[in-house]
């Protein structure tokens, strides 16, 4: 839940995205995501994780729930990075 | 005799000195300047730049989903075009949305951006550039995004023709209005040069004004003995141009008349202007306004303060007009407002048409000591009210060599002409 709430508060504020539409099941096209949005995304997902994304950025996300597990997975993969998740951007 | 005529119905500026054409032209009429010194630009031991900067900031006007996809120019050009349609008072139907274009002049288009990547890649050593660069800083931005938050949809063109390339945009808007491809133009220019990297390559032509030492503000003397250089200046004007009798079916404001454009080229250095090149631009708008010398009452010179520009211009109206030369008045407005680049013949076409609508002429300020060469009535001593005008010229010169000249009438008694008191 707690990638979740980061995502959320990245849609919201830089998007301008309504919180209560940040929900798994949310399909990003609807959120006002286009494709140069996703990609835009990438970056600030590496800034909050201190992760670096690189050709195997996934190119088939379609809802938030994607977002959520693609970021578990980086962060699973970087366990030593897990705790800059929780500093402030 | 020209079957279609061309109104001016709306006017927009976001521009140092002014929000509104309103501000802008008080502010103007009462000799202000809105030069004054810019932030240190972060290069070592280089003096703090002079220009005339807007206090602009995109935050209050955009959210932030949509500012992140517009540079400082787009946005500076959405909202001075806004407030032109809205000055216009225009309500598009689908079928008049497809009889609307919208022409835009700029220079640099999204040099912000431009150097925003360079930062990126050269100063932080990243390659991360940002997903929007390339669609933020392309030069058509502005007028596309016009054309899309309005919903116009005929032709879109942007025209870089350096220092004319918003008078072109206005002179061209003008011609498809007259051609009959189009009813109603939403045309202009944006600018925003005041960056480190633009104010440096400016610099380093040596064109740049110094800073005058007491009065920053006062750096920019077009005509002067005294005169050093130009000073840059960022801002958005534009104008809803309209057919004629299409204003007048909707009950429009009709500000004005625009009457004759005029281009020539000066097919000589890249920089340096000829007195033949811009008479004939003059002349050019002189025959497609159907006017003789003895007809215009005021010229809005491009007066750049430049060394050359100003001599030149002054010989060019001398060739023009003859012994008229002397009896009009000419003001170069860029020593308050600065110059604007791709962006100043638009702000001073709506400078020239608040000359009519207010019937009065801003002064050519800091123009104690005239250059012996140039020897005109540049309405030096002050504004001048209550002088009848009613036809008013506006030169635009470039780098490059593209002129273009602006002639503008405050109409004639079949029309609904607006003009307010001071």
């Amino acid at each position: 839940m707690n990638t979740l709430r980061t995502l959320e508060e990245i849609l919201v504020r830089d998007y301008g995205v309504a919180a209560d539409q940040v929900t798994l099941g949310a399909n990003l096209v609807a959120l006002g995501l286009d494709s140069l949005s996703m990609l835009e995304l990438m970056f600030k997902i590496e800034d909050r994780y201190g992760v670096k994304i690189t050709e195997d950025a996934p190119t088939d996300l379609t809802t938030i729930g994607d977002v959520v597990a693609f970021i578990d997975g980086l962060v699973a993969r970087a366990p030593d990075l897990a705790a800059a998740s929780t500093r402030p951007s | 005799m020209r079957a279609r005529r061309v109104a001016v119905t709306g006017l927009g500026v976001v521009a140092p000195l002014g929000y509104s054409p309103d501000e802008l032209f008080e502010n103007l009429a009462a000799g202000r300047s809105g030069i004054g010194r810019l932030p240190p630009c972060g290069v070592r031991e280089a003096p703090a730049p002079i220009g005339a900067s807007v206090d602009f900031d995109g935050s209050g006007f955009f959210p932030a989903p949509r500012l992140r996809m517009l540079d400082r120019v787009s946005q500076m050009a959405l909202i001075a075009a806004q407030r032109a349609i809205a000055d216009a008072q225009v309500d598009f139907t689908p079928r008049a949305r497809a009889r609307c274009g919208v022409f835009v002049g700029t220079g640099l288009g999204g040099a912000t951006t431009t150097a925003d990547c360079y930062r990126t890649l050269f100063e932080e050593c990243s390659d991360r550039l940002q997903p929007f660069s390339v669609l933020n800083a392309m030069n058509n931005a502005p007028a596309a995004w016009i054309a899309i938050e309005h919903g116009l949809e005929g032709p879109n063109l942007t025209f870089s023709t350096a220092c004319s390339s918003s008078a072109v945009a206005l002179g061209e808007a003008a011609r498809r209005i007259e051609s009959g491809e189009t009813d109603l133009m939403v045309a202009g220019g944006a600018e925003t040069p005041l960056i480190p990297g633009v104010l440096r390559a400016w610099d380093a032509m040596r064109t740049l004004a110094a800073a005058d030492p007491q009065d920053p503000s006062a750096s920019c003397r077009p005509f002067a003995r005294t005169r050093t250089g130009l000073v840059l200046g960022e801002g958005a004007a534009f104008a809803v141009l309209e057919e004629w009798q299409h204003a007048r079916d909707r009950r429009a404001p009709i500000h004005a008349e625009l009457k004759g454009y005029g281009l020539s080229s000066d097919i000589g250095h890249i920089t340096r202007p000829t007195v033949e090149g811009q008479a004939r631009a003059m002349r050019a708008a002189l025959q497609a306004a159907g006017l003789e010398p003895g007809n215009i009452d005021y010229i809005n010179a491009h007066g750049t303060a430049t060394l050359q520009n100003d001599v030149v211009e002054t010989a060019a109206i001398k060739s023009v007009f003859g012994s008229q030369a002397f009896r009009i008045p000419v003001s170069s407005t860029k020593s308050m407002h600065g110059h604007l680049l791709g962006a100043a013949g638009a702000l001073e076409f709506v400078v020239a048409v608040m000359c009519l609508r207010r019937d009065s002429i801003p002064p050519t300020m800091h123009l104690d000591s005239p250059d012996p060469a140039c020897d005109l009535d540049y309405v030096a001593d002050g504004a001048r009210r209550g002088l009848g005008l009613r036809c008013v010229m506006s030169n635009s010169f470039a780098f490059g060599g593209t002129n273009a000249v602006l002639i503008l009438t405050s109409g004639d008694s079949s029309g609904t002409i607006l003009r307010s008191g001071d």
